[in-house]
């Protein structure tokens, strides 16, 4: 295993280089906080301005950036518990045809 | 404009491109000709009058074949064919394999003559050779496993086509027309047969899964000319005759749903994009069951952008398949390291499919959503815009987050190679600029491609750059990121680990192997109890005439006359009686 902060890795490519912050600890423990602002901000937009849209549910304050967040929330958990719960296998389970 | 090639189908070019290709042994050679056909089927696209054209037009066996219709539905399928052709040509570059390469540029031929067919026998023999061609693609891996995908593969994909089949000729038979048309119906046996036909190649609900057994075992590139062209024939065949179909819709927004839960636990990366195909196709399914003019844009955009943006995530799968040997994202993680430029095009292909705007997925999903809008079908538009925000998880996060960031797993690979980035770069410049808006007076990428349209008017007529458009959609996709961040945080967010989930394939590969199985078992037990049966009677029989016929049996022994005098005597009263009696 290599260095994993990569500084020192003469491995790692030349135009990786200058972006090695994408991989610091510091942006990983932050992100939620960043996507966070971003999330709201958008949502926040329709506080001040009036959407206009085909459907009227849509014009309810804020319905795009609920519908996204359940929306992913209920992807993940469906899957996690229902597909991987139920139908989930070891990968051997084909006699091995699983595998590439 | 050369009038004398007015009648020759972009088709040929490509087809004749790869049976030469099987003859060559010189790679070279065979490369330049992956290049050279697509270039020469371009041009013969750009040939064509505009205003439509049919020709090819000649008679077989008593039937008129009609192998070059030129309209507007044929024309942005057969450009988006051939381009993704060139492309498939250039990322393949570097592999040295006779079969593939001939095959790939057969399969991408075969696409396009069965775009251009304007009869259903052509499109039958077109449809037919698809599926014969691209088997060697998934072969062309060498495992046994491939092998046996493949066969699956080839299977269901000639089922499809003998029931295409079969409802041509039911559908001929009734009305007497063998036309690719809008004539078909899904109320007659004809029409239903072929509605079938095309529901699966096109992987319908629990028709599907030949997509996500056989894609993932392709080779490198074969995975990527795969995802190309079946699927996105399938919706062209449905569009031509089934456009407004409302079934179509149900069917279209459950394809769109399913996927995403299968795609967020699945491991193997290849098999995630070939979920998020299917669902990528459900939108366009669902445009097609709309069947206005905004939606038949809808689904004719949506397939053109799809797959450039498709064939760029496969292909930067496949580049980090080359390069590790893997794409199970238990095993995968700061790849961007190694391969950065790989890394930023897989991003570029992840925006376009969770259509973040700017990029070409939001200007072509915004007329199916917005037709689907139109037409009332709230329930419906409700369900596509939970799979948006599902297709921005499997293949906006999942895809580029677990092969090149999350954890790094010290894989330290040498960059894609040449050809594959160039190919990516070509992808990754469409998706930008297909989805770049008008800008300063100047006409954005995106009018390229509603020019393209079969109703180009009722496409530009379309409001897509509007704030609430732009706002709504940010909206969603920021919370819906904002989720995973909070998901993984909280460690709600499965882990990747090593696994397989069932699907309905285990009903064919399981239930029906099982029950196969047992049907010949019981088949062998029956034939052997039979055989001892007969051998049974045989014997017994046999016993009986010897006894009767040998030389020591009944017949042979002296019997004393007067028993013979009284059995004569008997008859004869019997029969004198019966005369007696008888009127």
């Amino acid at each position: 295993m290599s260095d994993q902060s990569g500084k020192h890795d003469e491995r790692i490519h030349p135009a990786a280089r200058p972006f090695l912050w994408l991989d610091a600890p510091w942006l990983k423990s932050s992100m939620m906080w960043i996507l966070l602002v971003l999330a709201v901000g958008f949502a926040a937009v329709d506080f001040f301005h009036h959407r206009h849209e085909y459907v009227h549910l849509a014009e309810t304050t804020g319905f795009y950036a609920l519908w996204g967040f359940g929306s992913f929330v209920l992807a993940v958990m469906v899957g996690w518990f229902v597909i991987r719960g139920l139908l989930g296998r070891s990968e051997d389970y084909w006699d091995g045809e699983g595998d590439q | 404009m050369i009038e004398a090639f007015y009648d020759v189908s972009p088709a040929w070019p490509v087809i004749i491109g790869g049976l030469i290709a099987a003859a060559i042994p010189h790679h070279l050679v065979r490369k330049g000709l992956a290049l050279l056909a697509p270039i020469l089927a371009g041009l013969l696209w750009f040939n064509v009058p505009s205003g439509g054209h049919v020709g090819g037009v000649f008679e077989l066996g008593g039937f008129v074949l009609e192998t070059f219709r030129f309209d507007g539905l044929s024309r942005i399928w057969g450009l988006i064919f051939i381009i993704a052709a060139f492309i498939n040509g250039l990322y393949g570059f570097h592999e040295k394999d006779r079969v593939a390469d001939a095959a790939g540029l057969i399969y991408a031929g075969a696409g396009l003559g069965a775009v251009f067919s304007g009869d259903l026998l052509s499109l039958f023999f077109f449809w037919e050779l698809t599926a014969i061609s691209s088997v060697f693609l998934i072969w062309g891996s060498k495992t046994q496993a491939a092998f046996k995908a493949g066969l699956r593969y080839l299977a269901i994909h000639v089922l499809s086509g003998v029931m295409l089949l079969a409802g041509a000729v039911i559908h001929a038979s009734e009305t007497g027309s063998w036309a690719f048309d809008n004539s078909l119906s899904v109320d007659t046996l004809g029409g239903l047969l072929i509605f079938l036909a095309f529901g699966i190649k096109c992987a319908f609900p629990f028709m599907h899964n030949w997509l996500q057994d056989a894609y993932p075992k392709a080779t490198v590139t074969g995975a990527v000319v795969l995802s190309a062209f079946t699927t996105k024939l399938a919706v062209y065949a449905l569009a031509r005759g089934y456009a407004g179909t409302d079934i179509l819709i149900w069917i279209g927004a459950i394809m769109t749903a399913f996927p995403v839960f299968f795609a967020v636990v699945e491991n193997d990366l290849r098999k995630v994009l070939s979920y998020s195909l299917n669902n990528q196709l459900g939108f366009m399914v669902v445009g097609v069951g709309v069947g206005t003019e905004l939606a038949i844009n809808g689904a004719a955009a949506h397939a053109f952008v799809h797959i450039i943006y498709k064939a760029l995530l496969f292909m930067s799968m496949g580049a980090v398949l080359h390069r590790v040997g893997t794409v199970k994202a238990s095993e995968l993680g700061g790849l961007f390291k190694s391969m950065p430029v790989t890394a930023v095009f897989c991003i570029i292909g992840g925006a376009a499919i969770s259509a973040f705007p700017l990029f070409s997925g939001f200007v072509a999903k915004a007329m199916t959503l917005a037709a689907v809008a139109h037409e009332h079908h709230y329930l419906v538009w409700l369900i596509l815009l939970f799979a948006s925000a599902g297709v921005l998880e499997h293949s906006g996060i999942k895809i580029p987050y677990f092969a090149f960031f999350s954890h790094d797993r010290g894989h330290r690979v040498r960059e894609a190679p040449a050809n594959m980035l160039m190919a990516m770069g070509v992808a990754a410049l469409l998706c930008l600029y297909l989805g770049w808006p008008d800008m300063f007076g100047i006409p954005g990428g995106y009018r390229a491609l509603y020019n393209l349209t079969p109703y180009p008017e009722v496409a530009n007529a379309y409001p897509m750059w509007t704030f609430d458009h732009v706002v709504g959609q940010m909206q969603l996709l920021m919370a819906a990121l904002f989720a995973f961040a909070f998901l993984v945080r909280m460690k709600w967010y499965p882990d990747e680990k090593r696994s397989v989930n069932l699907d309905f394939d285990w009903v064919y590969r399981r239930a029906f192997d099982g029950l196969a199985r047992w049907g010949f078992a019981m088949f062998g037990r029956l034939w052997s109890s039979i055989g001892n049966l007969l051998d049974g009677v045989r014997t017994r029989l046999g016993g009986r005439l010897f006894q009767t016929f040998s030389p020591m049996g009944a017949l042979s022994r002296d019997i004393p006359s007067g028993l013979l005098a009284i059995w004569t005597s008997a008859l004869l009263a019997i029969v004198l009686l019966i005369a007696y009696l008888a009127p």
